[in-house]
């Protein structure tokens, strides 16, 4: 039974709901999970939406500076068909700060790994996979553009699902790189993910990106290894993730071996339109509507458009400065055009492997880290990091992240990928997988 | 390898609209030059005759209707912004 129906099933004590809401607001002084929590909720399962996708009337920051006291006139397509459905708005969920990150540290207050606290929650959807490894019953909607769902689903041992591109509409995302941000789902088990993706995918008139989609749901038993994903990572990883293909043998599944060309050239493709798509979708923060406010209208527009950007973080800054850049006239062909080109032939490449398998790989090279162990790391390192997740991300495939294995207490995570629409094949996969796997959470707040 | 110079990138910086501190000036720079070098690796992928994928699937040439449309809460839109007689008040020009 999914715990959507368990949930719905279940009686509920008298003051049900105003417990768990003050346990979840005290642990999430620890955890930061949430950058808002709902003051009450209906009778629905509660979902969480991260914080750059619009809720009516809920302030909605993408934990940037630049847009606190932000607060949405109207609800993003997927908020509407999850009240819709009947789930229960819980609250605003954490994380980097527009999506620029792999590890939740771009944000005034990082997610903390509810694992352990001395470890990341990933990035950059943070607080949902936080809130979904907290919450009993609960599923968030989250967003990724270049593996911002598999990477803290995977540290924070919940499956992470982003779908086809195109496949949920993005109008109400604040966007960040209008050609690859995907709005995802993550949850506590892939029967639940099935089951609100069915609920909130489909076309949407206003958004002309969205697409009702032809669906492959037939479950090939190859599975595809790609030698440049599975080799030169940590030690652990490797051996961690040798032993769940060897489980997967033993549930009938054939792997093969495969080198995929072009893969190695998926981050800096990536990283050159993500940037560019960036550093426009941020001049519409201006400094006099959406959020933050400098009310000194003496200034000529270029002084108070620059005062205003002072608000964004480091990060932010960053990608402005290289995606002004790699999109100006004089090197447009040689970065921005080449990049788009890179991404044409990568997806024919992975389109062809794709025909009659899935892909499967760990979701990041290294095991979870530190806090410390990631303030060591340069931009370029943060970057090369989601050289697993950027692959399907750069070319709007469809792939799941699900915890296969706990190394000294942490999670250790997978990722399949599956070829476009083929989005229930690979949810299948995960849910027989689960049919092995006995996942563990250290919380399991409003447990009934 | 170094990119763009000191002036080039006061250029950069002043088009962008971003200042920067001199702490982050001096890092942003380097990450700069040692990003875009590793962006230089596409150079050695032929891609001639290839069409640019502006997005990873075919989304087709749906627009919308030009045409005006209710929107109850425009108050809600106001109250982001400060307003003078109905109007959004911004910086001179």
């Amino acid at each position: 039974m999914s715990s959507i129906t368990e949930f719905l099933e279940k009686e509920k004590p008298s003051g049900y709901t105003g417990k768990m809401l003050k346990e979840l607001s005290k642990l999430n002084e620890e955890l930061n999970a949430f950058n808002n929590i709902a003051d009450s909720l209906g009778s629905g399962m509660p979902f969480s939406v991260k914080d750059n996708i619009c809720v009516k009337g809920i302030e909605t920051t993408a934990s940037s500076r630049m847009l606190e006291g932000y607060i949405p006139a109207f609800n993003a397509t997927v908020v509407q068909r999850m009240l819709d459905s009947g789930f229960s708005f819980i609250g605003k969920t954490n994380m980097d700060e527009f999506g620029f990150g792999s590890f939740g540290l771009n944000s005034t207050k990082p997610a903390r790994n509810p694992f352990d606290v001395r470890y990341v929650a990933g990035g950059s959807s943070s607080g949902a996979a936080v809130a979904t490894s907290i919450l009993k019953y609960h599923v968030a909607i989250a967003e990724s553009t270049g593996g911002s769902i598999s990477t803290p689903a995977a540290f924070c041992g919940v499956v992470g699902f982003t779908p086809t591109y195109g496949a949920l509409s993005r109008y109400g995302l604040i966007d960040y790189a209008n050609s690859l941000d995907k709005i995802g789902i993550m949850a506590r088990h892939a029967d639940d993910v099935r089951s609100v993706f069915d609920k909130v995918r489909g076309a949407d008139a206003k958004d002309t990106t969205s697409i009702e989609g032809e669906y492959r749901r037939e479950v090939s038993k190859k599975i595809i290894l790609p030698d440049q994903l599975t080799k030169g990572i940590d030690e652990d990883v490797e051996s961690g993730f040798a032993r769940l293909v060897e489980k997967l043998e033993g549930m009938g599944y054939k792997t093969v071996h495969r080198s995929i060309p072009f893969i190695d050239k998926a981050i800096p493709a990536y990283y050159t339109i993500a940037m560019a798509e960036a550093s426009t979708n941020l001049a519409r923060y201006s400094g006099f509507k959406y959020g933050y406010r400098n009310e000194d209208f003496t200034q000529h527009y270029n002084q108070f458009f620059t005062n205003a950007r002072e608000r964004f973080g480091l990060e932010a800054k960053r990608r402005i400065v290289l995606g002004t850049f790699v999109r100006s006239a004089s090197v447009r062909d040689e970065y921005y055009s080449k990049a788009l080109k890179v991404r044409r032939l990568l997806i024919k490449e992975l389109g062809k492997a794709l025909q009659d398998g899935f892909i499967l790989s760990p979701v990041m090279p290294i095991k979870v880290p530190t806090f410390e162990e990631v303030k060591e790391l340069t931009a370029l390192e943060n970057y090369k990091m989601d050289v697993m997740t950027i692959p399907p991300n750069l070319c709007g495939l469809p792939h799941v992240s699900f915890p296969y294995a706990y190394h000294k207490g942490m999670p250790l995570a997978a990722q399949l990928v599956a070829g476009h629409w083929g989005d229930h094949a690979v949810l299948g996969i995960v849910e027989e997988w689960e049919r092995h796997f006995d996942y563990k959470f250290k919380y399991n707040i409003g447990e009934l | 390898m170094v990119y763009m110079d000191d002036k080039e990138f006061s250029r950069l910086l002043s088009i962008c609209r971003i200042h920067l501190r001199e702490s982050e000036r001096a890092a942003i720079k380097r990450d700069v030059d040692e990003v875009l070098e590793y962006f230089n690796s596409l150079e050695s992928v032929d891609t001639n005759g290839v069409i640019e994928a502006y997005h990873p699937v075919a989304v087709g040439e749906k627009l919308r209707e030009d045409a005006p449309s209710e929107f109850p809460d425009i108050g809600i839109i106001l109250k982001n912004a400060k307003t003078y007689r109905f109007y959004v008040v911004g910086p001179n020009i």
